[in-house]
């Protein structure tokens, strides 16, 4: 099962989505916040990145930019309470975004969706 | 073909090119060569470079402008076309032989009609390709209703059949190795749309599927040049860039039809120059609207005929919409594309009569984008084309499967 791993610096966040997660027999690992983000890539090894674009002391969508600047293919899914976040342009880098909610059905199927889109294009191209 | 070539220093060998296609640009030309140098100057010092000038043997002085242009240390060539010969795709491959004869590694193609280049764009561009990527392609800040074409038709059908984000394909400016460069000039799928217009569409299919790496960089900037967006009749940029990526459904049938979804392509840039505000770009709705619903009414059983029953039976009862609530929903747009996918690749296809039935349809979902984005700015209009893609990549099951039978 693919593994995921949670940036968010809210703590019942990252434990309602890793428990969540975790029912639907994802492998899950989190992370408070996007410093030193490499090293925790290779350390985890993760198939999904969740990342906040509010975290407590760097810019989400910064972090989405030192993923991609390493990280090509790494599917990463933007995370936020507010939907004005998908007009920044930098946001683009991510596969998909989601506004935070407690139901989490929307989440799951952007999941469902970039691993298939990694799936599918492994074998295609 | 026979390329023309003019090669007053006598260049043998560049490691970097600065490629600039034109026809009938004397205006403009001699400026964008020389912002080319200065980039090449100052951001590569230790590599050798030339900017070439491919042009379609233009009748204006177009190639004297840019033989005379201040370049300083940097090397001029000139080729062209035989007279009779244009078209910008003919321009790319004359440019790409002769950058195998210099043995470059690096190529950027600059459009010689922009008034406002920057030598950081041709950093930027050049940049990754030195760093390992294969092809790369432009992002520009656009205003919403300028490169419709893009934005409505291009970007959503690629990014939905191969299952790559390249969001701008057909913007003018790139960048390719010297592997891209071998690539093209053995593929068998060149044609006549591919020598015109379709070419920047053709190169970025091309690359998605042979498995180049690809990025975009961010140029920040608007690109200031001859609007080329037409959308009140049809033209050539429709038509040659429509049949290109019509055309490239057959040979590449195989990956598309499996890949689901879509992902991002690299993108860097975002730190470098500043993002200015594009200048607004008109659209005349009372006009889309009539053609839209003439267009149907004058060619209904031609429209039965392609599409579903379904579809045409929505495409009724959306074309007896008045203008201020017309609205073509994105899913019914992605059916309507795909049935004219299909219908173009029959062998008994008038393609260019299907080619104009489109253009009407494309004009229908004009209408409906800037209905719904009126009171939008830029970045907000982006949402309503990213929910297109969406739908696209949703209802390619439809296509798959309509494909197959």
């Amino acid at each position: 099962m693919a593994k995921i791993l949670i940036v968010d610096d809210e703590k019942h966040i990252r434990t309602l989505y890793s428990d969540e997660l975790k029912e639907e027999g994802y492998e899950v690992a989190t992370a408070p916040d996007g410093n030193d983000i490499h090293n925790l890539i290779e350390n985890e090894r993760p198939d999904v990145i969740l990342l906040d674009i509010k975290l407590a002391n760097s810019n989400g969508l910064d972090v989405l930019q030192q993923i991609r600047n390493k990280y090509y293919n790494l599917p990463v899914i933007l995370c936020s309470a507010y939907g004005s976040f998908k007009v920044n342009i930098k946001a683009i880098a991510a596969d998909a975004y989601v506004v935070k909610s407690a139901d989490l059905s929307e989440l799951k199927k952007k999941i469902a969706q970039v691993l298939e889109a990694s799936a599918s294009q492994k074998g295609a191209l | 073909m026979k390329i023309l070539e003019n090669n007053p220093m006598n260049i043998e060998k560049a490691e970097l090119i600065v490629g600039m296609p034109s026809l009938n640009e004397t205006g403009t030309i001699a400026n964008v060569a020389a912002q080319a140098a200065i980039a090449l100057s100052e951001h590569f010092p230790g590599k050798s470079a030339v900017i070439i000038n491919c042009d379609n043997n233009s009748t204006d002085g177009t190639m004297k402008a840019f033989m005379n242009a201040e370049t300083g240390a940097i090397p001029k060539i000139c080729i062209s076309t035989p007279d009779g010969i244009k078209g910008k795709g003919n321009n790319i491959r004359n440019l790409f032989k002769k950058s195998l004869a210099l043995d470059a590694k690096a190529i950027v193609i600059i459009d010689s009609d922009i008034r406002n280049i920057s030598p950081l764009w041709i950093k930027k561009l050049l940049e990754p390709l030195l760093k390992g990527f294969e092809y790369v392609t432009s992002l520009y800040m656009r205003h919403k209703y300028d490169d419709l074409l893009c934005s409505l038709f291009t970007y959503p059908l690629t990014r939905c059949l191969y299952g790559r984000r390249v969001k701008q394909p057909i913007g003018g400016e790139f960048g390719v190795s010297s592997e891209m460069v071998k690539e093209v000039l053995k593929s068998p799928l060149w044609n006549e749309d591919v020598s015109q217009f379709g070419i920047d569409l053709w190169m970025t299919t091309l690359a998605i599927n042979e498995g180049m790496q690809i990025c975009q960089v961010y140029l920040g900037a608007p690109k200031i040049h001859h609007a080329r967006d037409y959308i009140m009749e049809i033209n050539p940029l429709f038509r040659q860039t429509v049949s290109t990526v019509f055309s490239m459904m057959e040979p590449f049938s195989k990956p598309w039809s499996v890949a689901k979804w879509s992902k991002p392509t690299a993108i860097f840039g975002f730190d470098e120059g500043e993002i200015l505000t594009p200048p607004e770009v008109m659209v005349n709705r009372e006009i889309l609207y009539h053609k839209f619903k003439t267009g149907f009414s004058d060619n209904w059983d031609a429209y039965r005929a392609t599409l579903s029953g379904e579809n045409f039976q929505k495409l009724r009862e959306i074309a007896s919409l008045e203008m201020d609530f017309f609205e073509m929903p994105s899913s019914l747009w992605a059916r309507i594309v795909f049935d004219f996918a299909i219908r173009f690749n029959q062998k008994t296809c008038d393609r260019l009569k299907a080619l104009e039935l489109l253009f009407k349809m494309y004009q229908g979902i004009v209408l409906s984008y800037a209905n719904k984005t009126t009171s939008m700015n830029n970045l907000q209009a982006q949402e309503v084309v990213e929910d297109i893609c969406l739908q696209l990549e949703q209802t390619k099951p439809y296509l798959v499967d309509r494909w197959k039978k």
